[in-house]
């Protein structure tokens, strides 16, 4: 008996994660025009958020009409048959909600956080967006100028505001990852309403979009209104058109000047990453992390706090579908020249491919990522988010139990490898951000 | 049988009834409106007076530990800014443990930890909680507050300083808290170069033994951690503070204006103006008006869809948004309104924020603006309870304002239960429109005279001190004040003398060395001007044989007309001789306060539009501020004779472009030397 009870200690011991992650339930189902629905009981506060990410982004563009799937985002907030134009925000917030919405290169994601006894009112206004959305003249005339704003606000006001779509143009030939959501001003305006009405029939339908609803519910009684309002909408006609082209690894390294209303000069660097479901992607992650996640990072501490060559420097992994790029920038401090800071980059880049990292620093990383992950889930509104992910690009909505298990899989010879084969000096992207004064006078 | 079939039928119909059409042509009811449960903190006291709050949450395997000091605001007087240092300084190493350590251990378990004057905050995964409060509990005993930390902290607190001075919004607030409240006042008193230089270590260390007591000390404990385990840790850790005597203070009560007034910064440079309409109020969480106060706020200028903003922003355009908000404090509070609006709208934009308040004070607020308000705050009441943070906090709000127990737990129903009536009386109650002081930080010339309709307009300077009150000579030209500088240096003739000159210039920039050299050949039409950094060049500006050219990090650029003809006006040691007869025009901007001193204020404009500010100081007649725009402010000082003529040794150059102002000294000045191409190049 003695035996038993020593043997069942261990295997209690082994069966505890190493990594804390408390499991999040979850109930799905798909409707027959293709709907997957997400449910998430969590009945602590009452408040219920709604929301519905549409599998298209800017990868799914025509490369004549780039920009259409943010310019979505904007118009799908113009009203519907039964909604008056700019009447859809209103109506949350009159009835004591928020919401919002974004695009990626991949997805456009919209939600609404409710009272709970408003969950009906935001799968009204969800279906409706989806059913018969308002895709007219004068929407897209005011989202136009909308969009103008934003586009002049984000990237050309900004300093080093352009960094990602003078990234993105340079890592990708074929892939349509070469321009960024934000897309042209010149194919928004040559484009017809037709066109418009057209992506909406396209991608806005049922079979590409999955609806979340987290919080404050009954899983019956919201299946049921789901049922209700989102039964009807037809499945879309057609295919969704999704690019199935492979990025061709680059052999030659892409080096470029930009010239920009800004002060000081950066550097950028960017390497072509795997598809964003490939298991290197966690060591990439654990990478960025070690070179400039916090003050102890070994590339803050070294360039930012030691040589002073640096005002910042910042590793972010921007992680896509079919593969997004390693993005690292690092602003010089006074009186620096660009290239001495990135020979600086460099060699600590090239020290981590040698020498790999510690066990101590290893340890350090671990930690970290465990309250990043466990923290990402702290409010229903991320957890809906990362339902839907874990569902859409995944392919498994369980997959949000299962990134504490990715990640305790990395091992410290992974974050070296990686280094090595994704950090690869000969086929990445280097541009140096410099002030418009310094640009030589073109004839 | 029978009863199979209708069952059959039933479900059928059941099923049908479930994929039923929903009407949209209107949008679904609200449901019946959910309970809020607001879950109750438990809560301890240790024998050293510490209270102690738990509010448990299993749904994150993660804890956090909020302190927190109640003690009456300090005035700090001629130590303003010290408070300011103390959570740092905690922070900065203590007997067991360097700086270095601290962070690294923090870091090391993904943990995060801070201190502030009146509060510490710790959190981690639930496995790493003892790790935690143990560095937590090292820093709040054992601080040992090292000489080098404060003066890193006084010199960013410095540049900071430097830096707000420029800042309209960090001037507005400064002013808005030195009208309403005085000098004298908590809220009011302000750090200065000198009160910051005034702070030593001793001034740390004596506040933290003085405040850093259990006795006045609130302990939230949130997440993965029940009352039991709580009492536990915290006996472990917090068990052995010692409890202390506290000084108590109180102020006198900020009045309002007897009469409505302005209160005017002129920052010459501004295109917009910051505007705040404020009084003070006595308002605290609790008090009778406190809910319907936050209605009336929300209606008034509580968000985008605002009286305010609407008026404002959607309707007039003035600016890209208008909010307002009624304050609770302990000791007092403010109504205010504010936008940066265009200077050429300043009046227009006053005038509209005085209409919307009198008229919600007169005519008060609508049944559907009040039905709106209550579900905004409502929606955000609710969303705030996802966080659990919020019942800590709702916890010690009853226990620091003495509110009943169930305060929060009916917040929703009394906000609810309040009417039309209710609302327009508190409006009556709180505020009064002809009591507001007007503060705008702007350009003065242009909207000095549009302010004076709404009261008397008293000028400040970036301080929030009164400005100096300047008198110009009324029979004084702009011509006039360039002749009393040329006589000032040392008279026309002697300036004439001077044909060539180099000057060599070192400054300092956060430990990088500079060195700026300029050549003068004014006669000859050259000019030569250098930006090193440790003997690499950084800038070049160069004016020879008519054409200018500029460089910065190697890359060349040839100058257009408009920026020859400006490089043209620099390119004179003493531009000031040759205006006139180049036909730039001269107009003279009254008499300035330019750092404490007072000087004349002189415009110059080429005939392309060129503009250039100088300010000549009253009293000596020198040239003491040079302003523009684009390249930022710089000033002269350190006047010295060279050939018989007075000429600034020391520079100050204030520029958006660089994060510290620069402090240049003449190193070498030659005149009337031979300037050869190569000087130029």
């Amino acid at each position: 008996m003695r035996k038993f009870t020593a043997l069942g200690l261990i295997a209690c011991m082994l069966s505890i994660p190493a990594l804390a992650q408390n499991k999040i339930e979850f109930k799905e189902f798909t409707l027959d025009n293709g709907l997957h629905v997400i449910m998430h009981q969590d009945n602590t506060t009452p408040i219920v958020v709604t929301s519905v990410l549409y599998h298209v982004g800017s990868k799914n563009e025509n490369p004549e009409r780039t920009g259409f799937a943010h310019f979505f985002e904007h118009l799908m907030f113009e009203g519907s048959e039964n909604i008056d134009r700019g009447q859809y925000m209103n109506i949350i917030q009159s009835r004591g909600g928020t919401l919002n919405a974004y695009t990626s290169n991949d997805i456009t994601y919209y939600y609404e956080l409710l009272p709970s006894n408003e969950l009906e009112l935001a799968l009204y206004m969800e279906s409706e967006r989806m059913l018969h959305s308002k895709v007219d003249i004068t929407g897209v005339e005011t989202q136009r100028e909308v969009v103008k704003e934003e586009r002049r606000q984000r990237y050309e006001n900004q300093p080093y505001g352009t960094i990602l779509p003078e990234t993105l143009k340079r890592a990708y030939q074929v892939h349509p990852y070469q321009w960024a959501p934000i897309g042209s001003m010149d194919h928004l305006n040559a484009a017809t309403i037709e066109e418009f009405q057209q992506f909406y029939k396209d991608f806005y339908v049922p079979n590409n979009a999955t609806l979340t609803i987290a919080g404050d519910i009954d899983y019956a009684t919201t299946e049921k209104l789901v049922r209700n309002y989102f039964s009807e909408i037809p499945k879309g006609a057609k295919e969704i058109y999704r690019p199935n082209v492979v990025e061709p690894k680059k052999t030659s390294e892409t080096r470029d000047i930009i010239y920009d209303n800004i002060q000081i000069p950066a550097v950028i660097q960017a390497y072509n990453l795997p598809p964003r479901n490939h298991p290197d992607s966690y060591a990439l992650s654990m990478l960025s992390t070690y070179l400039t996640g916090g003050n102890s990072s070994l590339m803050t501490k070294e360039l930012v706090d030691k040589q002073q060559k640096a005002l910042v420097v910042a590793a972010i992994p921007l992680e896509l579908e079919d593969g997004g790029v390693f993005l690292m920038y690092s602003i010089t401090n006074m009186g620096v020249e660009p290239k001495d800071l990135e020979a600086e980059v460099d060699r600590l880049i090239k020290q981590v491919q040698d020498q790999g990292i510690s066990d101590e620093e290893f340890a350090k990383l671990k930690n970290i990522m465990e309250n990043n992950i466990v923290s990402g889930n702290s409010t229903i509104a991320g957890i809906a988010e990362n339902l839907a992910e874990a569902k859409v690009i995944y392919g498994n909505t369980n997959y949000i139990n299962q990134v504490m298990d990715a990640y305790s899989k990395v091992t410290k010879a992974d974050i070296q490898r990686v280094a090595k084969e994704y950090m690869d000096l000969t086929g990445r992207v280097v541009l140096y951000y410099l002030p418009k004064s310094a640009q030589p006078a073109t004839e | 049988m029978k009863k199979i079939a209708i069952a059959f039928v039933f479900t059928l119909l059941a099923t049908v009834g479930s994929f039923a059409q929903v009407d949209r042509s209107k949008l679904p009811a609200s449901g019946p409106a959910p309970e809020i449960k607001i879950n109750e903190a438990e809560t301890f006291t240790l024998d050293n007076g510490l209270k102690v709050f738990v509010v448990k949450n299993t749904k994150l395997p993660r804890v956090s530990f909020t302190l927190v000091l109640e003690r009456d605001p300090i005035l700090e007087g001629d130590k303003a800014g010290m408070s300011g240092f103390v959570g740092e300084m905690m922070m900065a190493g203590t007997k067991n443990r360097t700086k270095d350590q601290l962070d690294q251990e923090v870091d090391f378990i993904g943990a995060s930890l801070s201190a502030s004057s009146t509060s510490m905050f710790a959190s981690s995964l639930k496995k790493h909680q003892g790790k935690v409060l143990e560095l937590m509990a090292d820093v709040l005993y054992n601080p040992v507050f090292p000489q080098d930390q404060l003066d890193k902290l006084k010199k960013q607190s410095l540049t900071g300083l430097a830096q707000s001075k420029d800042n309209p919004n960090a001037i507005s607030s400064r002013l808005s808290a030195a009208v309403l409240y005085g000098k004298n006042h908590p809220y009011g008193e302000v750090e200065t170069e000198a009160t910051i230089n005034n702070i030593t270590v001793e001034d740390v260390k004596s506040y933290y033994s003085t405040y850093f007591k259990p006795n006045i000390a609130y302990l939230a404990i949130v997440g993965d951690m029940d009352k039991a385990e709580a009492e536990k840790v915290v006996k472990q850790y917090f068990g052995n503070w010692q409890k202390g005597e506290v000084p108590k203070f109180t102020y006198p009560m900020p009045q309002r204006a007897s009469k409505r007034a302005v209160a005017l910064v002129d920052r010459s440079s501004s295109v917009q103006s910051v505007i705040n309409v404020t009084q003070p109020v006595q308002m605290k969480i609790g008090d009778p008006d406190y809910i319907s106060s936050r209605l009336l706020n929300q209606i008034l200028g509580g968000g985008s869809a605002s009286r305010l903003f609407m008026n404002l922003r959607e309707d007039k355009g003035y600016t890209y948004g208008a909010y307002s908000s009624i304050g609770a404090d302990k000791l007092v509070a403010t109504i205010s309104a504010n936008a940066s609006v265009r200077t050429e709208v300043t009046d227009s934009a006053v005038y509209e924020f005085i209409y919307e308040i009198q008229n919600l004070v007169e005519n008060g607020v609508t049944e559907e603006e009040l039905a709106k308000a209550k579900a905004e705050l409502s929606g955000s009441f609710g969303r705030s309870l996802e966080q659990p943070a919020t019942v800590a906090n709702f916890a010690l709000n009853i226990d620091r304002y003495n509110l009943p127990k169930d305060y929060y737990a009916t917040y929703l129903q009394k906000l609810n239960a309040l009417t039309v009536a209710d609302i327009n009386a508190t409006a009556k109650r709180l505020i009064e429109p002809d009591k507001f002081i007007i503060t705008t930080v702007g350009n003065g010339a242009e909207i000095k005279e549009k302010l004076a309709q709404f009261g008397e307009v008293i000028e400040y300077d970036n301080m929030g001190m009164p400005a100096k009150k300047l008198e110009a000579d009324a029979s004084m030209t702009a011509e006039k004040v360039l002749e009393n500088y040329l006589a000032a240096i040392g008279g026309a003739e002697k300036v004439a003398a001077i044909k060539t000159a180099k000057i060599s210039m070192d400054a300092n920039v956060m430990g990088t060395p500079l060195n700026l050299a300029f050549v003068y050949d004014s006669q000859n039409g050259r000019y030569g001007q250098k930006l090193s950094v440790a003997g690499n060049v950084m800038q070049k500006t160069t004016l020879a044989d008519g054409k200018g050219s500029m460089s910065v990090q190697g890359q060349t650029m040839e100058m257009n007309a408009a920026q020859l003809s400006e490089a043209q006006l620099n390119s004179y040691l003493f531009p000031e001789a040759v205006y006139k007869a180049n036909g730039y025009t001269l107009t003279l901007d009254g008499l300035k306060d330019v750092e404490g001193t007072p000087a004349y204020k002189v415009i110059i404009a080429s005939a392309s539009g060129a503009k250039l500010i100088n300010y000549y100081a009253q009293e000596s007649g020198l040239k003491i501020k040079y302003e523009n725009p684009a390249s930022g402010d710089t000033f002269y000082s350190d006047y010295q004779a060279k050939d018989g003529v007075l000429l600034p040794m020391a520079w100050t150059i204030k520029s958006p472009q660089i994060p510290v102002p620069l402090e240049a000294k003449v190193t070498s000045m030659e005149l009337n030397v031979t300037v050869t191409d190569e000087d130029i190049k």
